[in-house]
């Protein structure tokens, strides 16, 4: 865990921006005007490779390759304001199985969110998880079909296929609205987060890489802050 | 709307909201895939297995005189190095109680064609015949037991040989330590009908894709007794093709037919009619899975040809006929429960006391539950109930427990 001053990490942005955004919060509620916006980037340097199955030494063929699909950085607050409560009805997301990997690899859901695992392989998956946050085991289904899993309980839920043991993806639950997934160029914004000093955390395949101190100095503040992950 | 209640509550009292991500234990990992390297062309996989059970007296279990399937240990370590896109070496190394360290697999493979339509492999190579041999042992087998076609011990052996009928129904029931007048003289135990322990040496050609494939091998030894230097001067052919019509179902058919017998037993008895020397097999083997559950099964019918020497001749193949069914059904997330069922039976042949089966019938009944304590790592309790027309000890029902970690 790292922290720097915020003064020297961050620095205020135009305020005006900071409304614009302010709508678009991950958890889908409209923020107030007044509030502050966080954004930056995340730089991911590590060295990612494809996810493998075991060698396949009892294999009559090779396996086809699969390309690194895209692992986005997950921001967040650690510890989020008491307006953090006003979480939107409960949504649904989707996590589809294509090509023997799943889409996306990584997602960021409030909690009570339903997700969606669509088949989109002509084969068959078995999606499951162990993780202690929610445990499931969805059986085996196939190309057009699709089951559902409802995530009650903030954590971290590693999900894998029964039958392809290279497949995995990461959904983050959350118990509050303050957390956004980086696009493809690192870039996340966070809206409507109130006047405070806050724990700024990034996460990234399976582990929080950075955590900082970050402060809305005032309402409509916009701050900016970049990591780089190594 | 009770849950969000329960958080608004719970945020009123801490004046805040915890994002709920447990920090501290994603940093804490144990490896439950594969170790890369080198960009990825270098691939490490591991497995280890320790096996507690029940003494087994009558031998249902063993694979060898001196190991039983539900009482060892057992290590492996498996590597592919990518040479290139379509050059790749791959290995399997073992080590097991009693058997030290062996060389599992070991082989190239090249794939030619940028589609995969086509792969040939060339060494100590995994066999083509059947189903089974090739699942990854820690996952895919739900029991702790294998099928007993790729596992019992008959009293067949290829390095010695019966001279007579008698000879040979003398040894009904006691596959794992045999002893016949021709070849040689020391006792040793005989062969499963398809050896899932040891694989042979050659090269194999594999074509097609996810619906209908083909592979075709030639190797030095046999299905019963995989080699890695000739010891008879012959070889087998052994080819499976396999259809996958829909994801829900999988049927495969596969022949083999090698040379068997040792060439120590045609120089002990250099009047042996030639001919006489072989293996042959066919087989069939389905899979079909729905939401939780996973069937297969296998059928094998198998024959060796030995020597007819002295009278009472053996005159007609040695011939088995054995099929499994098994079915596991996920209870839980982590928890499964499997059984299978698993016959074999043999012909009859000659004897000075009259006909009778040339091997003591077998079957076996095995059940059990799979925990899954974490990714990679499961433990597993099974019964093993085996009965048996012949043979010192003719009926036996074993417990046995498997603690089982893979990357």
């Amino acid at each position: 865990m790292t922290r720097r001053p915020a003064s020297l990490v961050f620095r205020i942005v135009s305020a005006g921006a900071a409304s614009a955004l302010a709508v678009s919060l991950a958890g889908g509620v409209p923020a107030a005007a007044a509030d502050g916006t966080i954004k930056g980037t995340v730089d991911v340097r590590r060295s990612l490779q494809a996810t493998e199955a075991r060698p396949a030494a009892a294999g009559l063929g090779a396996a086809p390759r699969r390309p690194v699909e895209f692992r986005p950085a997950v921001v967040y607050l650690e510890k989020a304001p008491g307006g953090a409560f006003e979480l939107p009805e409960a949504g649904r997301a989707s996590m589809d199985q294509r090509d023997q990997t799943f889409v996306p690899h990584v997602l960021a859901i409030t909690v009570g969110t339903t997700v969606e695992f669509p088949n989109s392989d002509l084969t068959f998956h078995n999606v499951f998880s162990l993780s202690k946050t929610k445990s499931f085991d969805l059986g085996r289904y196939s190309r057009g079909k699709s089951k559902s899993v409802r995530f009650d309980r903030p954590g971290v839920v590693q999900v894998f296929c029964d039958i392809h043991s290279h497949m995995s993806a990461y959904i983050l639950v959350f118990a509050h609205r303050y957390f956004a997934v980086t696009d493809r160029a690192g870039a996340f914004t966070i809206s409507g987060v109130p006047p405070g000093t806050y724990t700024l955390a990034v996460w990234h395949e399976g582990d929080v890489r950075e955590t900082r101190s970050v402060t809305v100095s005032e309402p409509g503040a916009a701050i900016e802050a970049s990591f780089v992950i190594r | 709307m009770r849950h969000r209640i329960r958080l608004i509550g719970a945020a009123i009292l801490a004046g805040g909201i915890s994002a709920g991500i447990p920090c501290p234990a994603l940093a804490q990992h144990w490896p439950s895939e594969p170790v890369a390297l080198a960009g990825g062309r270098l691939l490490f996989g591991g497995d280890l297995s320790a096996t507690f059970g029940s003494e087994d007296p009558g031998w249902f279990t063993y694979t060898d005189y001196e190991t039983s399937a539900i009482r060892r240990i057992r290590a492996g370590v498996t590597i592919e190095a990518r040479a290139t896109d379509r050059v790749a070496f791959l290995a399997e190394i073992r080590a097991e109680t009693g058997l030290g360290v062996t060389p599992y697999a070991w082989y190239v493979r090249i794939s030619p064609l940028a589609s995969g339509l086509i792969d040939i492999q060339a060494g100590r190579i995994p066999p083509v015949f059947g189903a089974f041999p090739r699942r990854a042992y820690p996952q895919d087998n739900p029991l702790i037991g294998s099928p007993q076609t790729y596992q019992y011990l008959t009293s067949v052996r290829a390095d010695a040989v019966p001279a007579t009928a008698d000879d040979l129904l003398d040894m009904r029931g006691r596959g794992w330590l045999v002893r016949y007048p021709v070849g040689d003289p020391t006792p040793h135990n005989g062969v499963a009908t398809v050896a899932a322990e040891q694989w042979d040496t050659g090269v194999q050609v594999r074509l097609g894709g996810e619906v209908v494939s083909g592979a075709l091998a030639y190797t030095v030894g046999s299905l019963s007794r995989p080699r890695v230097r000739n010891d008879n001067s012959g070889g087998q052919i052994a080819g499976r093709v396999a259809w996958h019509p829909v994801p829900a179902f999988m049927i495969g058919v596969s022949a083999a037919r090698g040379v068997f017998v040792a060439e120590n037993v045609r120089e002990a008895r250099p009047d042996a009619p030639a001919g006489h020397d072989d293996q042959r097999a066919i087989g069939i083997d389905a899979e079909a899975s729905w939401g939780r559950w996973v069937v297969r099964g296998e059928y094998v019918a198998n024959a060796w040809r030995l020597p007819p020497l002295d009278a009472p001749r053996i005159v007609d193949p040695l011939a088995s006929r054995a099929g499994y069914l098994e079915a596991r059904v996920r209870l839980l997330p982590r928890l499964y429960a499997a059984i299978r069922g698993d016959i074999m039976r043999f012909t009859s042949i000659q004897g000075s006391a009259g006909p009778e089966t040339w091997e003591a019938a077998v079957s076996r009944l095995e059940y059990g539950i799979g925990f899954t304590i974490r990714r990679g790592l499961l433990v597993k309790a099974s019964v093993l109930s085996n009965w048996r027309d012949g043979g010192r000890v003719q009926e036996s029902h074993l417990g046995a427990v498997q603690l089982l970690f893979w990357f």
